[in-house]
């Protein structure tokens, strides 16, 4: 894998993509990066090291809530669970998200001169 | 609750336990990864290994994961503590030095300030004493400030003065109070009935004095001071009622006073002003005298009234005086009335003293400081991989600081604490010491807000001397980590710094050394002073007959010649004398006003002036004080033979050169005529540091005086006298109290003591200062001597003799203390002066003191480097250069 492929998430994309994840249900920390690796086809590639500090900062800002639990393994993990506020923020944010990306595509597909 | 808030709470509240999570949930995330590479195919190990890369730096992230919960200085600040008390457990030397330091420092200014706070700061505890103001009068063109008040002045007062609502008198006379056992001779305080209302004072026990109390034929009563009843009495409660002998009249005792301070004297009871005789005279003669200056005036001020206000009223009817009696208030006088604070007065003496005092450990406190600063700078070096290493597993330039600066404040809480243990165990010496300039110490206490103050030092320090080695921490990590904890880039700046911090060291310590040397050398120069008269083996006793057995002069002067007689007879006895006045015992000087026959003066007030004593016909032999012309007294010179007197050598010179013995002298207009049959050596009879002015002495039999105080000097140890004294004295009358019963050696070493002890406190701080400065000195240097083992082998290999390198460490000591001795000597010259009134015969300037302290410094740094020096010459070239 060149390290082309594997884009470092700007701040902001992170809690989205994380935000989404839980959407689809409960996840601890390594599960979360995992599906997003899988999700994007080993495209987008979590930096572990500020998946943490995201994942506590989205605890604090009340959007998602964590509780112990038994992992596929059978270990005990931390899950991440989606709030009704966390909810409203994804959406919130998809739209932005769509919005800006819409912008820079049409930037982007312009003809030069 | 908002969830942010309820997040934050929690993490408060349970900040380790998610710190504990946070571990668990990392070590999952590397077990799930290391499983993930270990499916796909890896071995254990390499899987782990990757699984710990693909996280990153793991600290860093823990920390950014901390700071997202946002009480993390709490926890860093936990954390810190428990780190700094780690780190400074694992370096015991440092921190109990440093400890130890710190405490001395904090404890002598915690000493210092609860002195201060207790004698200067905390409010008079009179419920009244925001209003309370002294009404004084003073004359200081004839050099006599707060000179007091008559009766007639205070009822003028009273009268005009519309600012107050009270005006109360104080004056102490000394009765001889008669009860079981010995009879007692106590101070007693004279005052207004409603003195006690005025100043806000309730009786701990029993009443105040009352209105009626004054009336014509009232029974006398007593109030007594607390300390008084605690010493006398016991503190027993059953004192309320109790009669006691007086003035040859029962008085009855109605009430206690609280422990408060007193002003203008600390006495032992009180009585009402229609109890005491010399009062009522003064108030039967109210109508044709405006003297004599009796008492003392406070005043309370109506509730609003201006300070400002009260005291134009006092000056306004002070200049109504001058104005209406100009032959009372002579223009000469400069007369004039003032009012002035009562907590100022009670503390004018000691406030400049503690002042400089806490100036002194508050520089004691700095070289502390330094010093510390010193040691951590030292220490720093041998941190820099420590520090480097947590550089590089993620820690921050500011949380390094952070942790840097909660070390240096654990250290100094410790050391306040230290400090505390030692103020307290100090601050009753100190009280003692105080005790001789004001009686306001009952209320020093190390309370609550003294220890707020040495929290605030204690903090305080710790910032001061955290900050150098935390400004030191700049660290070049890759070179630190490399070089084997041999020392940084930055080695040669902290050098600057540790060298500048001693040099400002030996800067304040010569500030002090030399304060305390000027004192030193003062208190040598006043105990070296010749008194005029020869003190060993003489006993003194205060013996005065109750004046109501011995009411006029004529019956004083029979007692005295009668105890003379049996003193003389006493064996071991050389000679007796009585006077009213023992040199050096604390008597003012009086000011009597005298022409020489054969003169004219201009005015009255161009007279010289003259203390006049009394003194027996063995006075002068008793006291060993030469006669150097005429002739001493003898038993011719009695009542009804020619005046005499013989004169001091101060007053010998109002004569010019030529013989006063046998020319006149008058006190009283020219009315009558004294002979000078003699002249005798002067005596500094009112301080060892006081120039002698001109002295008259009268004999026994001539004088109108009450003399009171007995001498016996004696063939062998003087205080065989005491009881010769008491037995003679109460074979006459055994209701006479005998009292402070002191050898003349006693009152010059009570006299020497206020100095000698200002001089040993002093020197305890400067002393202190110079230890602190010289261990500094030596810890740089060796520091120094170590980290330049390579440059000594290489320049021993080289030929340099062992001399030359003793020669250059001592040489780098010395240029230190040469530095700040240069510095610390203009201090010094700054700090003498304000000591200049403490100074006796010696200038702030002494070149002595100087020159003492400055040769002791070279002296001390030069064996503070030796130990060091001699190290750098036992390097073994060999060893030396291998090691590199």
């Amino acid at each position: 894998m060149s390290s082309r492929s594997r884009l470092d998430l700007l701040q902001g994309t992170l809690d989205l993509l994380i935000l989404k994840t839980l959407a689809l249900g409960a996840m601890h920390g390594w599960g979360i990066a995992q599906r997003i690796q899988q999700m994007s086809e080993d495209v987008l590639r979590v930096n572990q090291g500020s998946l943490y500090p995201a994942l506590h900062r989205l605890e604090a800002a009340g959007w998602i809530v964590a509780e112990w639990g038994a992992s596929e393994n059978n270990r005990q993990a931390k899950f991440y669970r989606l709030t009704k506020t966390g909810q409203r923020q994804l959406r919130e944010e998809t739209e932005l998200w769509e919005q800006m990306a819409g912008a820079v595509a049409r930037v982007l597909k312009a003809e030069t001169i | 609750m908002h969830p942010r808030f309820t997040h934050r709470f929690k993490a408060l509240r349970d900040g380790f336990a998610m710190d504990r999570e946070l571990d668990a949930e990392v070590r999952f995330h590397i077990e799930m990864e290391t499983e993930k590479y270990v499916r796909q195919g890896m071995d254990p190990a390499a899987a782990r290994t990757k699984a710990l890369r693909n996280f990153g730096p793991m600290e860093k992230h823990k920390e950014e994961v901390r700071e997202t919960r946002g009480v993390s200085w709490l926890e860093h600040l936990t954390q810190d503590l428990k780190y700094g008390v780690r780190t400074l457990i694992k370096s015991p030397g440092f921190a109990l030095l440093a400890i130890v330091t710190l405490g001395l420092g904090i404890g002598a200014n915690t000493a210092i300030f609860s002195v201060i706070n207790g004698v200067l700061l905390k409010p008079l505890p009179y419920d009244n004493g925001d209003r309370l103001v002294l009404i004084q009068q003073t004359a200081p063109l004839i050099n006599r400030p707060n000179f007091g008040v008559s009766i007639n002045e205070l009822y003028d007062y009273r009268a005009q003065l519309a600012s107050f609502e009270g005006i109360v008198e104080f004056h102490q006379m000394n009765f001889d109070l008669l009860r079981r056992g010995e009879p007692d001779r106590v101070a007693t305080g004279v005052v207004s009935p409603n003195f006690f209302d005025a100043l806000g004072i309730k009786p701990i026990l029993g009443r105040a004095f009352v209105d009626t109390d004054d009336d014509e034929g009232a029974p006398a009563v007593l109030i007594l001071t607390h300390a008084y009843w605690q010493t006398k009495f016991g503190g027993d409660r059953g004192i309320i009622g109790q009669v006691f002998q007086m003035n040859d009249r029962p008085h009855t005792v109605v009430g206690v006073l609280p422990p408060v301070p007193q002003y203008p004297n600390e006495v032992d009871l009180y009585m009402p002003t229609s109890a005491c005789p010399f009062r009522a005279a003064a108030e039967r003669q109210v109508a044709q005298n405006r003297r004599p200056f009796l008492v003392q005036v406070f005043g309370l001020l109506k509730r609003g009234a201006s300070p400002a206000t009260a005291a134009a009223e006092v000056a306004t009817v002070a200049a109504h005086f001058k104005r209406d009696y100009p032959d009372v208030y002579r223009p000469a006088l400069g007369f004039h009335a003032q009012t002035a604070n009562v907590l100022e007065q009670l503390t004018a003496r000691a406030r400049e003293l503690l002042l400089i005092l806490l100036g002194t450990t508050g520089l004691v406190l700095l070289i502390a400081c330094a010093n510390v600063a010193n040691l951590a700078l030292a220490r720093m070096l041998r941190r820099d991989r420590e520090l480097a290493m947590r550089s590089a597993l993620g820690a921050g330039r500011g949380r390094l600081v952070r942790q840097l600066l909660t070390e240096s404040l654990v250290l100094a809480v410790a050391g306040g604490a230290f400090g505390l243990l030692f103020a307290w165990s100090t601050v009753d010496m100190l009280t003692k010491f105080v005790e001789r300039f004001t009686s306001r110490t009952g209320e020093i206490d190390i309370d609550p807000g003294v220890l707020v103050f040495t929290l605030l030092v204690s903090v305080v320090t710790g910032v001061l001397f955290g900050t150098f080695p935390a400004l030191a921490s700049r660290i070049d990590v890759a070179n630190a980590l490399k070089s084997g904890g041999k020392g940084t880039s930055n080695t040669a700046g902290r050098h600057r710094l540790q060298s500048a911090l001693i040099i400002a060291q030996v800067a304040v310590s010569v500030v002090l050394l030399v304060g305390a040397g000027l004192l030193l050398v003062s208190l040598y120069r006043l105990q070296s002073v010749d008194p005029g008269f020869k003190p060993e083996r003489v006993m003194s006793a205060e013996v005065f007959g109750n004046f109501t057995k011995y009411p006029d002069a004529l019956a004083t002067r029979t007692l005295y010649l009668r105890l003379l007689e049996r003193l003389e007879r006493a064996s071991g006895v050389i000679s007796a004398a009585v006077t009213n006045a023992v040199p050096l015992s604390g008597l003012q000087p009086g000011q009597a006003r005298f022409q020489i026959r054969g003169r004219t003066y201009d005015t009255p007030d161009a007279r010289p002036t003259v203390d006049v004593r009394v003194a027996s016909t063995k006075y002068f032999e008793t006291l060993g004080i030469p006669l150097l012309r005429g002739r001493s007294f003898t038993e011719l010179d009695h009542e009804n033979a020619k005046n005499v007197g013989i004169i001091n050598e101060a007053m010998a010179r109002h004569w010019d050169g030529v013989d006063p013995v046998g020319s006149e002298v008058s006190f009283d207009d020219g009315e009558t005529w004294g002979t000078i049959v003699g002249v005798v050596g002067d005596v500094k009879a009112f301080g060892l540091d006081r120039e002698p002015i001109a002295q008259l002495y009268r004999p026994l039999r001539q004088g109108g005086h009450i003399a009171g105080r007995a001498l016996v000097r004696m063939t062998g140890d003087p205080s065989a006298a005491t009881t010769i004294i008491r037995d003679a004295v109460h074979s006459i009358d055994p209701d006479i109290p005998i009292e402070n019963v002191r050898t003349l050696d006693e009152i010059r070493d009570r006299y020497l003591a206020t100095p000698r002890l200002t001089a040993l406190l002093l020197s305890v701080f400067a002393g202190l200062a110079l230890l602190v400065t010289i261990t500094g000195i030596t810890g740089v240097i060796a520091q120094s001597v170590s980290q330049r083992t390579q440059e000594f082998g290489l320049r021993m290999a080289l030929g340099a003799t062992q001399k030359s390198v003793l020669g250059m460490v001592v040489g780098q000591g010395l240029w230190l203390v040469g530095s700040g001795l240069l510095l610390g000597m203009a201090g010094a010259a700054a700090f003498a002066r304000v000591l200049k009134s403490y100074l006796y015969g010696t200038t702030p300037t002494d070149p002595m003191a100087f020159a003492i302290v400055s040769i002791a410094f070279v002296t001390a740094g030069a064996l503070a480097c030796l130990g060091p020096a001699w190290r750098a010459t036992t390097v073994d070239p060999m060893t030396a250069l291998r090691a590199e």
